[in-house]
């Protein structure tokens, strides 16, 4: 099948509501293939629901949204990641108890197929496959320089290293469209460098099309294409960094304004 | 004073090594009572892990499949297929508790899942009864229930046969467990749902395929415990020695619960019959629980379980 011409993800109208409180209230947006797109906004603004909805774990009151030109408006999140979406959250979901490896092999389940009794015994195409995808993860873990820490429980890990590991989990599943939400939250100067670094890397040696959630303006400005910005809900703003960053709306929603 | 001492620290290791023949049957009948403890401790490690829900239905679970097989084996069902059919009944009953009972409870507090259980272990009692019958029966599976010697010691063949299944269904299980993408999507499972779901894990199946595997656990430890002592209501109290198991083990510990149930099995078994006499018998009886107790006091999460620091 040859890729559409059309953008990979494409929010239309999307609302989502928890009672009578509208989190994410008719939100447009879309995401061009190999495009660095972050989505900024004040607390509460409603970036992390907008994500969620996306990688399938809210399903949207009104709107669709469409992956590759599909509408997949309704899917349940492991149907979603079986398209080609990954994602990291924003305090970490690692399997805790077991080893960095082991975690990112995680990553490549949808890459796997087998017979279960094959499995059971560890035999024939059932070892081999597993030996296909753990030399597949060696190289993840060489471009993300964590060779050191591939046999250490994830939860002994410090925070930085761990928003590493859940990174290379998700890119073990070859995604088309990488969600990741506050991938800098709680790093120092260094470690932010070095997930910027690797962000960027991914889009340009991958091609992987990446839709982030950061607080960070300094980090958003360097690494994205393009800004979109929510606040209460709402879509204020959208366009490169240099033209958001001058957009009224947006300064206001930032640095508060003064009701008369 | 001394005498006592003297009965307690030095007198069972004379008797040990005085009659080393008999001290190997003690210790053969302890592995395989441990092997069977560890049975069915596995089954409710699988689900613990799997789903985080204490399964209080898998003693009943035991009853449940060995009422099968016996029922079938009764209308002169041939023992393969007897197995097969009580295999696709546990199957059977895997999927229904999944859709009947685990989907509208999905995303509840781990006590209301907890409390289905109970429910089900009722249900499945009940129900068992109905279709099959309360009487104790005989569990007759072809393997005479005879003994050889082998240099002195005395080696009783279902036992063996017993053991010998065990040990395999709990190597292969290791193996699957740590080794490949169904084992470790169902430890992603365990460790943390929002995130097995991103990467694409369909919570449904992998319940489906632990409360199955289970399910084949709790025919196996049922085919051998019925074998050994008839089958009847009270196979589903064995549900209570796999709990020590547990904590000795590590409730999510595949390796715990063999390594668990060996222990208990062979110090009961050890303590029973030479330290027995001292407090007149039934060491056998409160072993477990009383090495449970201390191991809660000692080290709550078990020996192989992961030791939780919370951050505060």
């Amino acid at each position: 099948m040859t890729a559409p011409a059309g953008p990979l993800l494409e929010v239309d109208g999307v609302s989502v509501r928890f009672g009578a409180l509208v989190a994410v209230n008719r939100v447009s947006l879309r995401v061009g293939r190999r495009e660095i797109v972050a989505i900024i906004g004040p607390n509460g603004a409603g970036k992390t629901t907008l994500l969620n909805a996306v990688s399938g774990f809210y399903h949207p009151y009104e709107g669709t949204i469409a992956f590759e030109g599909r509408d997949r408006t309704h899917l349940a999140p492991p149907d979603v990641a079986a398209l080609g979406i990954a994602r990291t959250f924003q305090n970490v979901a690692l399997f805790k108890g077991m080893s960095v490896l082991d975690n990112i092999m995680t990553g490549r389940l949808l890459k796997m197929s087998g017979s279960f009794l094959l499995e059971a015994l560890y035999w024939g195409p059932a070892r081999r496959q597993e030996l296909e995808h753990r030399a597949f993860v060696e190289r993840i873990i060489d471009f993300l320089e964590i060779q050191a820490i591939r046999k250490t429980p994830a939860g002994r890990l410090p925070y930085g290293l761990q928003k590493r590991v859940e990174l290379a989990r998700a890119l073990a599943a070859e995604p088309k469209l990488l969600l990741l939400d506050e991938p800098m939250a709680g790093m120092n100067v260094e470690e932010k460098e070095d997930m910027c670094r690797f962000i960027l890397d991914v889009n340009q040696e991958f091609g992987t099309t990446i839709a982030l959630i950061e607080h960070d303006m300094g980090v958003v400005m360097d690494i994205s294409d393009r800004v979109v910005v929510l606040d209460y809900g709402r879509k204020i703003g959208d366009g490169p960094p240099a033209e958001v960053r001058r957009d009224q709306a947006v300064l206001d929603a930032y640095l508060g304004v003064a009701h008369a | 004073m001394l005498d006592l001492l003297y009965a307690v620290a030095v007198a069972p290791f004379r008797d040990m090594a005085g009659a080393p023949a008999f001290l190997i049957e003690v210790l053969i009948g302890g592995v395989f009572a441990g092997l069977m403890y560890s049975l069915v401790a596995l089954g409710f490690v699988l689900i613990f892990k799997a789903s985080g829900v204490f399964n209080f239905a898998q003693g009943v679970m035991v009853l449940f499949a060995a009422l099968t097989l016996v029922g079938l084996l009764e209308r002169g069902v041939p023992v393969l297929v007897a197995l097969a059919l009580t295999t696709v009944v546990m199957v059977a009953l895997a999927f229904a508790i999944e859709r009947l009972v685990l989907r509208p409870l999905v995303n509840q507090a781990h006590i209301i899942l907890f409390m289905a259980t109970i429910g089900l272990n009722f249900f499945l009692e009940g129900f068992g009864e109905m279709l099959w019958g309360a009487n104790v029966k005989k569990l007759d599976i072809g393997i005479p229930d005879r003994s050889f010697i082998v240099r002195g010691v005395q080696i009783n063949q279902l036992e063996l046969t017993a053991a010998a299944t065990a040990a395999v269904l709990v190597t292969v299980l290791a193996v699957f467990f740590q080794r490949t993408r169904i084992g470790r999507a169902l430890r992603a499972v365990a460790d943390d749902h929002e995130a097995a779901l991103s990467i694409g894990v369909p919570l449904r199946t992998i319940w489906v395929v632990v409360w199955s595997v289970a399910g084949v656990v709790a025919i196996v430890a049922g085919l051998m415990w019925g074998a050994k002592s008839g089958v009847q209501f009270s196979l589903s109290l064995i549900a209570l020695k796999a709990l020590p198991v547990l904590i000795l083990g590590g409730f999510e510990s595949v390796p715990g619960a063999i390594v668990g149930g060996l222990i208990i099995g062979v110090g009961e078994k050890l303590g029973e019959v030479y330290w027995g006499p001292l407090v007149g018998g039934a060491i056998e009886n409160w072993f477990a629980y009383v090495l449970a107790l201390a191991f809660l006091l000692a080290r709550p999460q078990g020996l192989f379980g992961e030791k939780i620091i919370e951050r505060v």
